[in-house]
């Protein structure tokens, strides 16, 4: 009796064992078959972006425990995770640029320090901003009044990110047009918040707090936390007329995209797509 | 050697003069009920279950910095915590991917405090913070009063079976170099629900509860939650653990219905004992769910080799 239950519990594992690895083998088959349809980069859209430091897409989603540190750290909410609509990215975090940039006003990129997994790599962030502070320190001499290498060291640490690159859509931009723009830009409702280059503040403040008043509309130059190594306000070679240029040093932020005043967004980001292939390494 | 003690000579089942009821002179029916309506451990248990919860929810919202993350990696009081199956998973895939020397100090840290804490409670995390054990607790308790009005029937599997998703989920995440079992995981999917707000992937907890429902009671806990049987493994050196006193023991039996891992009492049985005193094994959720229900008190919280120098 006894021996025949035993037989019993036994085939019946047996059994069950097959049906569960039967499972996991067809969800690591639905798993691949989804990865090679949508590509390992499913999230990132010109508002999709994702948080400064991350590695390669690849890499991310399976670095990614979904533990949402950066989410809980960010000062002004602009890390979210992502939800059941994106696939296999569900948990990871994304920046969406439109609702609410990276406008850097946490002054450290504590986001990418916290990360465990180090998907959000700091060491390239560490190494610019020692750098800075070692070039600093060359010229300056420690007992000197005012002895500060922070805001160099921040400020070498924040031109390093690169989320991705902003571009001009000239066919709606204001600038482009010829036309001013007067007013709050993206109405009272706004609830996004930045650190406007030329306010007081030391904290993000909100968009709808502040009016504006520009006879030819350059938004996105002005409010760059980056400012003129990102972004210059220039004349056109054609008619001299002045519009934005993005420059090399644009780190993909986003805060152009959530000031821009028209209705959908004249300046988008592009994704830092450049490493997309499988490989760590610093993307620039 | 929990198999050895299991195939030793079981002791004498005691007589009717040894039993604990007769010894205290009363009915053996009303000496069953004397702890019924206790309920001091499970109460403290969904106490501190919620409030574990309810941290991560209110570091979040209120800014508080105590518990942030949740409950696949956090950090309490900026003291990093990863769930080890997770970081086995990000290990796993981070050797072939070159990506083994990149993870942080902070993630070893959480990973081997996790590792630790562990081996010295088994699967107290399961009963004790698990948010899905709660929502699950009360699925059974549906599913066996349908079970008992006889609307549906009751499916048990192999207990290793887990151990086969243990080793499949690792292997999964190898091969489709993804962490796929975190886009199942309930532990997960709910935490992040109560910290970072609802999604529709509580859909799928829901569809797991239903089964558990209307199908096999416990299957996620009890079959293949491979972050369980993490536990069940580290567990087996567990001191923490529930205590067994063969004398104190009337042989109701009320302690394995109310258990939510029965065969880890298995010696409670009249006739099965095989020793004094009898420890419960690695598959112990450490509930105290049968402390509170055992009219003779014979089974308590214990902590191997301490309990002995106090």
């Amino acid at each position: 009796m006894a021996k025949e239950s035993k037989e019993n519990s036994r085939r019946q594992f047996i059994k069950s064992g097959a049906v569960a690895i039967f499972g996991l083998a067809a969800l690591g088959g639905g798993v691949s078959y989804l990865r090679s349809v949508n590509g390992p980069d499913d999230t990132r859209t010109p508002y999709f972006l994702r948080p400064p430091g991350a590695i390669a897409e690849s890499d991310f989603i399976y670095g990614c425990i979904k533990c949402g540190l950066c989410v809980q750290i960010c000062p002004i909410d602009a890390i979210k995770l992502a939800g059941i609509d994106s696939g296999l990215s569900y948990g990871t975090p994304y920046i969406d640029v439109r609702t609410q940039p990276c406008d850097f006003s946490c002054d450290s990129l504590q986001c990418v320090e916290t990360c465990p997994t180090a998907v959000l790599d700091f060491k390239p962030y560490e190494i610019a901003g020692g750098n800075a502070i070692a070039a600093y320190q060359k010229e300056h001499d420690v007992a000197e009044v005012g002895f500060n290498p922070f805001p160099i060291q921040i400020k070498a640490m924040k031109e390093e990110v690169r989320m991705g690159r902003a571009h001009v859509n000239k066919n709606t931009c204001l600038a482009h047009q010829g036309k001013g723009f007067k007013g709050v830009s993206r109405g009272l409702d706004f609830e996004g918040v930045y650190r406007s280059p030329d306010s007081k503040f030391k904290k993000a403040t909100p968009l709808r707090d502040i009016e504006f008043d520009r006879e030819t509309c350059n938004l996105c130059v002005t409010e760059c936390p980056i400012g003129e190594t990102a972004i210059i306000f220039s004349p056109r070679r054609r008619d001299g007329k002045m519009r934005p240029k993005v420059l090399d040093a644009c780190t993909g932020c986003g805060v152009c995209v959530m000031v821009c005043p028209t209705e959908e967004p004249s300046i988008i980001v592009d994704p830092d797509l450049t490493h997309l292939s499988s490989g760590r390494g610093r993307h620039v | 050697m929990f198999k050895d003690i299991k195939k030793m000579p079981p002791l004498t089942p005691k007589a009717i003069a040894d039993m604990p009821h007769t010894k205290l002179g009363i009915d053996y029916n009303v000496w069953c009920k004397t702890e019924t309506g206790n309920h001091k451990w499970r109460n403290i248990r969904w106490v501190t279950l919620i409030l574990v919860n309810l941290l991560f929810f209110a570091s979040f919202f209120l800014d508080l910095s105590l518990l942030e993350g949740s409950l696949s990696g956090s950090r309490a009081m900026g003291f990093y915590l990863i769930d080890v199956y997770n970081a086995l998973q990000v290990i796993l895939i981070s050797i072939p991917g070159g990506y083994f020397a990149s993870l942080t100090m902070n993630f070893w840290i959480g990973f081997f405090t996790i590792l630790i804490l562990s081996t010295l409670g088994g699967r107290t995390y399961c009963s004790w913070i698990c948010p899905y054990h709660l929502l699950a607790e009360g699925a059974e308790k549906l599913h066996n009063y349908f079970v008992k009005k006889k609307m549906v029937k009751e499916h048990s599997f192999n207990i290793y079976l887990r151990f086969v998703f243990w080793v499949g989920f690792l292997l999964l995440a190898l091969f489709t170099k993804n962490i796929v079992f975190e886009n199942l995981n309930p532990i997960g999917i709910l935490s992040r629900a109560i910290t970072y707000g609802p999604g529709l992937i509580l859909l799928w907890v829901l569809a797991l509860l239903i089964f558990e429902i209307v199908y096999s009671k416990r299957f996620w806990c009890r079959y293949v939650c491979p972050v369980g049987a993490t536990w069940a493994i580290t567990g087996i050196v567990a001191p923490l653990t529930v205590k067994f006193e063969f004398d104190k023991c009337g042989y109701c039996r009320d302690c394995q219905d109310v258990c939510l891992v029965p065969h880890e009492l298995w010696f409670v049985q009249r006739g099965k004992a095989t020793q004094e005193v009898h420890f419960t094994g690695s598959d112990c959720t450490r509930c105290g769910l049968c402390i509170d229900t055992c009219g003779g008190k014979a089974l308590s919280f214990t902590i191997k080799g301490v309990d002995k120098l106090l």
